[in-house]
């Protein structure tokens, strides 16, 4: 078979008359033997070039092994069959025309031809078409001499891909020698710096540095030197209208196969924007941190005043009290004898008013001390505390039937002083308003819930009425009548501010005639938090105290 | 009176609080020899033995001063530092008696060396029951040093 073909090409070989006269070498020290030398130059072709022949209809007469193992046809497959059976479809209609139209006319054709192989993958030939024509000058077969070329092809199909990739990206990428001279300049690289690819390649990168930072370019070409890559470094550089933009660039060596630095990659990113934004924010946190002092200033003075006004309260409210007071009980001692027993009522209700306001002024200082107070976190036994308030109450209790139920209660942090004030309105309460009952039932318990302790005071009194409860912990508000039970409206406000100081929650359930149950929560040591009122609250009183 | 023979120097700016407390202390007998001082410079003056007060003599010196804290000109904390800053009038007996609750009002007063600080309650009956404690206590109970006898170098404020 091989023969046979090889044979048969030789005789297609011998009609060309140019084909001996080149070949022949008459000063050749050995004897010129043509057919030797035909099969030694078909050998060699056959080493390289992928062969085949085809008669005028392009019916393939002959093929060599490389034409069979790039098209992964066996010979037997190929031999009869029309060269169209390797069409990739990749080339128009006209390509084919163009070329049988130069082979007829007797020209030698040459292009690069994409075909098909028989498993359906595409390859690339540098194909040379060389038409053998009869003694008449018409084409009697052709001969096509190819090389694959698939992998240059591949290449540079990949190469085309990555330009368009390169070119539709909105970074500026922009690649240089290794002394600063622009080589390529992307769409990307137009749009941010201004200028076009005519106008930048072959410039110095210089040109888009501010004269302050030239010194960044040869640092950055030194790094490149070393082999290192300079990543997101931001920058300002220049546009073609003189406008600065900031950047933020990645740079990286370029290496040629052999791994040798030869240029450099630059990807650069307009982020003027993000910059802006970004100094937009810092300029809102300032203003916002500058307002924050300002308020907690303003607070301070605020509390200032606000201690300033409790102190005078303190002093100038109290000392006419006592005066009213004192006088009006002169008033009783030193001439009563000589009064009508109305105006001797009238003083005792002097007096009594008197009594009262004292109390009035006595709690809101309290309340407002409260404020002030530094939080002062002990571990505390509530049962010791609510041990002594109850002690405490004692008075009060006298003479009633009063059912203390305290059970065991845990040991918290909490500031002792002022848990204690706060036991000693909710028991002083609870006793209050049990007045009415034969037989009084002051119950304190504790729970646990949700990792939080809840501690309960229920008692067996005269309640209230849940919808007036968001009254219940207001300064001055009062859900009961003077006559009935007596009060200044002050108690619950001020546990409601110690507990709310420790970062716990008060509230309380109750029903009219059925009895009122107050809870409250303290917050632990670790979730307590100054909040700006009370730095404030500290700030003030340590600037008072000096 | 005569102003060497003082018990009590009353230091107080209110008329009605001067009346109320000499009413206390009549009651109890102790006001024949109360001399009262209308605000902070009048009592210096008295103390110290100067201005109006020239003539009298640090050898005499009250057996207690009732000082009130808020007065005008001199207040009751200068007039203390100044009692407790010298030595011929540092061991007076002086009592801080004020309205105020004031929990620094009280740190300072014993920081400068007050002897006792009352707060005036606003139910009569308890002020003339502390008026009179008082007074038993200070001017009966109490051993004052019976007359200045500190020599004259001394005599020079620090």
């Amino acid at each position: 078979m091989e023969r046979a073909n090889a044979s048969r090409l030789v005789k297609a070989g011998s009609t060309t008359p140019t084909a001996e006269a080149s070949h022949a070498n008459p000063n050749s020290a050995e004897r010129w033997n043509p057919e030797q030398a035909l099969r030694e130059q078909k050998y060699a072709l056959d080493q390289h070039a992928i062969v085949a022949t085809t008669d005028v209809q392009g019916t393939i007469t002959y093929v060599n092994d490389k034409f069979c193992a790039i098209s992964k046809y066996s010979r037997e497959e190929l031999l009869g069959q029309n060269h169209r059976i390797l069409n990739s479809g990749r080339h128009p209609k006209e390509f084919f025309q163009q070329m049988y139209g130069a082979v007829a006319n007797g020209e030698v054709w040459h292009d690069e031809i994409c075909n098909r192989a028989k498993d359906g993958s595409i390859y690339w030939v540098d194909t040379t078409v060389v038409p053998f024509l009869d003694a008449c000058g018409k084409p009697r077969q052709y001969m096509a001499i190819r090389t694959d070329v698939t992998e240059r092809k591949r290449a540079e199909e990949a190469r085309e891909h990555l330009a368009a990739v390169v070119d539709s990206s909105d970074d500026a990428i922009i690649s240089k020698t290794l002394d600063g001279t622009i080589k390529t300049w992307n769409r990307g690289a137009e749009r941010v710096f201004g200028y076009s690819p005519s106008e930048a390649v072959g410039k110095p990168m210089l040109m888009l540095i501010p004269p302050e930072r030239t010194s960044e370019e040869s640092d950055i070409l030194a790094c490149i030197r070393r082999g290192e890559s300079v990543e997101h470094f931001e920058t300002v550089r220049v546009r073609k209208d003189g406008r600065k933009i900031d950047i933020s660039a990645t740079i990286s060596p370029i290496r040629d196969g052999r791994g040798a630095i030869v240029g450099v990659s630059k990807i650069a990113r307009d982020i003027s924007q993000r910059r802006a934004d970004e100094r937009e924010i810092s300029n809102l946190n300032e203003r916002l941190e500058q307002r924050v002092l300002e308020r907690t200033a303003e607070l301070a003075a605020a509390n200032h005043e606000l201690e300033a006004f409790t102190y005078s309260v303190s002093h100038d409210l109290r000392a006419p009290l006592r005066h009213i007071g004192g006088f009006s009980r002169i008033l009783i001692e030193d001439f009563g004898p000589e009064m009508a027993p109305t105006a001797r009522q009238h003083l005792a209700r002097i007096a009594d008013g008197v009594h009262r306001m004292g109390l009035l002024v006595d709690e809101l200082l309290n309340l407002a001390r409260v404020g002030r107070h530094a939080l002062n976190l002990q571990a505390t036994s509530l049962n010791m505390v609510v041990e002594e308030v109850v002690k405490l109450l004692q008075p009060e209790a006298e003479g009633r039937a009063v059912d203390w139920k305290i059970a065991s209660l845990p040991s918290t942090e909490c500031d002792p002083i002022l848990i204690k004030q706060v036991f000693q309105n909710l028991l002083a309460n609870a006793l209050k308003f049990t007045r009415p009952r034969e037989r009084a039932i002051i119950e304190i318990s504790s729970r646990q819930e949700n990792g939080q302790v809840i501690i309960a005071v229920r008692d067996n009194g005269v309640g209230f009425n849940m919808k007036y409860s968001d009254k219940l912990f207001g300064v001055f508000q009062r859900l009961h009548r003077a006559e009935d039970f007596e009060g200044t409206g002050i108690g619950l406000a001020t546990v409601h501010r110690i507990i709310h100081k420790h970062g716990g929650r008060v509230w309380a359930e109750a029903e009219p005639d059925k009895g009122a149950t107050f809870y409250l929560t303290l917050a632990d040591a670790g979730t307590v938090e100054l909040n700006a009122s009370e730095i404030a609250n500290q700030t003030a009183s340590a600037g008072a105290s000096v | 009176m005569n102003s060497s023979e003082v018990d009590i120097l009353l230091v107080d700016d209110s008329q009605d609080d001067v009346d109320l407390t000499l009413h206390a202390l009549r009651a109890e007998n102790l006001a024949n020899h109360v001399f009262i001082a209308r605000d902070g410079e009048e009592a210096l003056d008295f103390l110290f033995c100067s201005g109006p007060h020239s003539g009298r003599s640090f050898d005499r010196p009250p057996k207690l001063v009732l000082l009130d804290l808020k007065m005008p000109k001199v207040d009751g904390m200068q007039v203390l530092r100044r009692i407790k800053g010298d030595e011929r009038t540092r061991s007076i007996p002086v009592v801080l008696m004020t309205s105020s609750r004031e929990e620094r009002d009280m740190v300072s007063g014993y920081d400068l060396g007050v002897n006792s600080y009352l707060q005036k309650p606003v139910d009569f009956d308890e002020f003339r029951k502390m008026v009179k404690l008082l007074g038993l206590y200070w001017l009966v109970t109490n051993r004052p040093p019976l007359t200045n006898s500190r020599p004259a170098a001394a005599g020079q404020a620090k």
